[in-house]
């Protein structure tokens, strides 16, 4: 380095670089200093790097604590419908009625020793074939990365005999989860959401159907092992 | 106005969801406008609504409250360079990749998108979430403001320190100490 000029002389003279603010003295003065120290060339790559970087995420902070701007009006009832469609309609809260109390405790008695009889009875009969498991993935952002493959691969190791459904839109990946199989037979659907970092699964029979949603911790083989053991609990 | 109750909002309560919509709104907007604005300026509000639609999908899996901005404001992000990705591609033809963050006006690059991925759109969206909302903690002021105020805003060293009241000696300080910080966060590896 020049030994007139220190750490702070540099990093001043590369920030102005990056920012474009320097004097055609100060450009090729740090020019000349680029060109003789390697170590110093390094040093100013990694600050345009992190320069980049701050670029783009300052103004997403400055966006997470934004004020400004309402909600326009027409768009809270399609929302709210969008609320409604995906968790439902939260419980009523209400006092039960003694007698309905009651009557509730008898069915809840019978259905526990219909319980017992059943599992009594359940090893006598054949064990019934698994639920018919559907897989999807979905990509929004794109194989940025070229994993789309392999997790693909993952995807079908798990459930070998499911073909994987490629989705690069909510849309379409809407209306494949609403479309369920008719007969009494325990559907599963799978959803790979990969921006997400999660794992769907949406079970249906009859006219039941129950969600519960994997967060990948560790990776996906193992989430995908966890959402199948959650499959085969439900139907036994 | 107050964070939303996260409970309320899992269960499906209107009223709740109806406050985390307003308390939300400015932030998907201004992603989507931020991203939107020079290109596509006419989905900007399309976006938005999208951005908190998806957000419903995603509320089971929140673990808390200050979860929601950094996640509404990651799923804007991803939706929008989706959006511009597609219709780049569309206009110039697949297989091309280029960044589709708003150029900075600088004279020269002037609504000419540089032909390069930006490092922050291959990050799934909670992991961008969490950095985000890591950030945001972690630049202290007036650190971040003082990055905005060079990098975004143009300002010599001079204009910052007489804007912020500091000595024009500590804002080359303050504007390493932030871009450490951002370093620190934003460069390590995916799967830590």
């Amino acid at each position: 380095m020049n030994p007139m000029m220190n750490d702070e002389q540099f990093f001043d003279l590369a920030m102005k670089a990056i920012a474009r603010q320097t004097t055609d003295a100060e450009r090729s003065e740090l020019d000349a200093l680029l060109a003789s120290q390697p170590e110093l060339r390094q040093e100013f790559e990694r600050l345009a790097a992190d320069a980049r970087v701050a670029k783009i995420a300052l103004p997403l902070m400055d966006a997470m604590e934004a004020t400004a701007g309402e909600l326009p009006a027409y768009v809270r009832g399609r929302l709210q419908t969008k609320v409604r469609q995906t968790l439902g309609r939260p419980a009523a809260k209400q006092e039960l009625n003694p007698s309905l109390a009651w009557g509730w405790r008898w069915v809840l008695g019978l259905a526990a020793a219909t319980a017992v009889i059943v599992l009594v009875a359940l090893p006598t009969f054949r064990a019934p074939s698994g639920p018919v498991v559907q897989v999807a993935m979905l990509d929004t952002v794109g194989a940025v990365r070229g994993a789309e493959t392999n997790e693909t691969k993952i995807l079908t190791q798990q459930w070998k005999n499911s073909t994987v459904q490629s989705f690069d839109q909510t849309g379409p990946l809407e209306n494949w989860e609403t479309n369920w199989p008719t007969g009494g037979k325990m559907t599963a659907k799978v959803i790979y959401d990969r921006a997400a970092g999660e794992v769907r699964v949406l079970l249906h029979k009859g006219n039941k159907s129950q969600q519960k949603t994997f967060v990948i911790e560790q990776d996906l083989a193992t989430t995908l092992q966890r959402a199948s053991d959650f499959i085969r609990a439900q139907a036994e | 106005m107050n964070p939303p109750d996260l409970h309320a909002l899992q269960r499906g309560d209107e009223a709740a969801w109806d406050a985390a919509f307003g308390w939300l709104w400015p932030t998907v907007f201004a992603v989507a406008q931020l991203k939107l604005q020079p290109f596509l300026p006419d989905e900007v509000e399309d976006m938005a609504i999208e951005a908190l639609e998806q957000l419903v999908d995603k509320v089971r899996s929140v673990k808390s409250v200050e979860e929601l901005k950094p996640l509404a404001a990651s799923i804007a992000h991803h939706r929008a360079v989706s959006l511009l990705r597609e219709r780049f591609a569309q206009k110039r033809g697949a297989g091309k990749t280029e960044s589709l963050d708003v150029p900075v006006d600088d004279g020269e690059t002037k609504y000419e998108p540089a032909w390069e991925d930006s490092p922050l759109d291959s990050l799934a969206e909670k992991e961008l979430a969490a950095r985000l909302q890591t950030s945001l903690a972690e630049l202290k002021p007036p650190q971040g403001e003082i990055l905005s105020d060079f990098f975004l805003h143009g300002l010599r060293y001079e204009e910052i320190a007489k804007k912020r009241g500091v000595a024009v000696g500590s804002v080359g300080v303050y504007l390493k100490r932030g871009l450490e910080a951002i370093r620190k966060i934003w460069s390590r590896d995916e799967n830590n």
